[in-house]
């Protein structure tokens, strides 16, 4: 039982990664790493992955950036 | 130290280095599959399969584990070190194929869903000889997933360095994790104690390289520095340090390179800005002092990767006086420019 439920909540928590890929590339990666300007697809491929587990960080670090730009 | 990311930092020396790992990889199954449909005509394709790609993983991960301590004793093994996170890719890849394989052969004929299943048909969690091993190499695949995924410079620059470091330390976790699954599943796989020898000595190794590099480490930790002159403390002979290269002091918990280059001598900080390599233990190429560990460069005077790149070490104040080096501890702004001590 615990287990399905885990299960259930970690497949939820990716499906969100899922989605937040094509959002981050549009919007947040140039706010977050400026070297990512001009880098190859398979450059984007290659971290998608990473992206899809670790989208609250990135989350997070977006969010942060633009409240620095803001008050410049 | 690029402008731009690509996928894969490829230049020469990588390609050399893993068309090794290819080649390496390729004649072990190739070996194992002869022998195993040598002496062993019974077994299934899935079966030599799984542990074709589970023995390689675990000779691999062997193998990454131990360049570390290694380049520690002896400069010889650092071309080893330049490109390990391949080596890290590649192993997780084959303990992936392993791992699907297991869970495709033991576990998706049942109607449950293959992950409960791994989890579920055997709940003997409090026996030792019948343990449910398979749960063990599932946590360790997992942390060799998160570590294959965020092995792009991307992930050290955008996780944070510690962050990034922590997450790849989990990989002894993995390594204790992997040695309980696999002890834990030959004993109701296998009567044969070979395997076992092999992995107690394969552990055994790894401990004692570790424990040999740490003592030596820790001797040059505690090399006391005694003679002072305003601030400077004396550090050992000119004539120690060759051309090109460095000596590593640690004085005040702070690790500092002294380079010699071109007749004089600089002093930067040991610790490269990329994934905190030992700047010391590099050597000079093409004027820039090169972390031996993926080749980050910086200018001996004033710590700076040469532009279009912007990463910055301290420098520090270095004096000869008789053939006797003198370094001053105290770091200067990272990037400041020193002019260095005349031989
Ligand atoms: C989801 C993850 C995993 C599952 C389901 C799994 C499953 C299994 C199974 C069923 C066996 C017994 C196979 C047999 O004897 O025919 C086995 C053995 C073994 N596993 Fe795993 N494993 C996993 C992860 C790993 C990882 C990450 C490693 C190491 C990198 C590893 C290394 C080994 C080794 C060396 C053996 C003994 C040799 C063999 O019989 O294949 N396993 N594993
Ligand atoms: S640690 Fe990667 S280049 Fe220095």
């Amino acid at each position: 039982m615990i287990i399905s439920v885990i299960l259930i909540i970690a497949l939820i928590y990716l499906l969100i990664g899922v989605l937040f890929v094509p959002f981050f590339y549009a919007k947040c990666i140039r706010h977050i790493d400026e070297t990512a300007k001009g880098s190859s697809i398979g450059f984007y491929i290659i971290i998608s992955p990473g992206v899809i587990v670790f989208w609250p960080v990135l989350l997070r670090k977006w969010r942060k950036a633009l409240k620095e730009q803001a008050y410049e | 130290m690029s402008t731009a990311y690509s996928a894969v930092g490829w230049n020469r020396q990588k390609k050399i280095y893993d068309g090794w790992i290819a080649a390496f990889c390729i004649s072990y199954l190739a070996l194992f599959i002869s022998l195993t449909l040598l002496f062993n005509s019974e077994a299934t394709f899935e079966t030599i399969l799984i542990r074709s790609t589970s023995t390689l993983a675990v000779l691999l991960l062997h193998i990454i584990l131990s360049i570390g301590p290694l380049t520690r004793l002896n400069k010889k093994f650092m071309p080893l070190l330049y490109n390990r996170r391949h080596l890290g890719v590649t192993m997780f890849s084959f303990s992936a194929v392993h791992g699907i394989f297991g869970i495709i052969q033991f576990h998706s004929l049942s109607n449950t869903n293959p992950l409960l299943s791994l989890f579920l048909s055997n709940t003997n969690y409090g026996s030792i000889p019948a343990f449910p091993f398979q749960a063990l190499g599932f946590f360790a695949l997992i942390i060799f997933f998160l570590m294959a995924i965020t092995s792009h410079d991307f992930w050290l620059h955008n996780l944070s360095p510690i962050v990034w470091k922590t997450l790849h330390m989990f990989v002894y976790a993995a390594y204790i994790l992997v040695v309980m699954h696999v002890m834990l599943g030959v004993i109701q796989y296998e009567k044969n104690p070979v395997f076992v020898l092999i992995l107690f000595t394969g552990s055994a190794s790894l401990i004692i390289l570790h424990l040999l590099a740490g003592l030596k480490e820790r001797k040059i930790d505690k090399m006391k520095f005694k003679l002072q002159e305003d601030g400077f403390v004396y550090v050992c002979e000119a004539d120690e340090i060759e051309d090109s290269r460095a000596k590593i002091f640690c004085i005040d918990q702070e690790r500092i390179a002294v380079y010699r280059h071109e007749q004089k001598l600089y002093a930067i900080h040991n610790v490269c800005k990329h994934q905190g390599g030992p700047l010391g233990e590099g050597k000079i190429v093409d004027g820039c002092i090169t972390c031996p560990w993926h080749g980050y460069q910086y200018l001996p005077h004033n710590g700076q990767s040469p532009p279009p790149f912007k990463e910055r070490v301290s420098t520090y104040d270095v004096r000869v006086n008789h053939n006797k080096v003198w370094l001053n501890p105290i770091a200067f702004a990272e990037g400041t420019e020193r002019e260095g001590a005349l031989l």
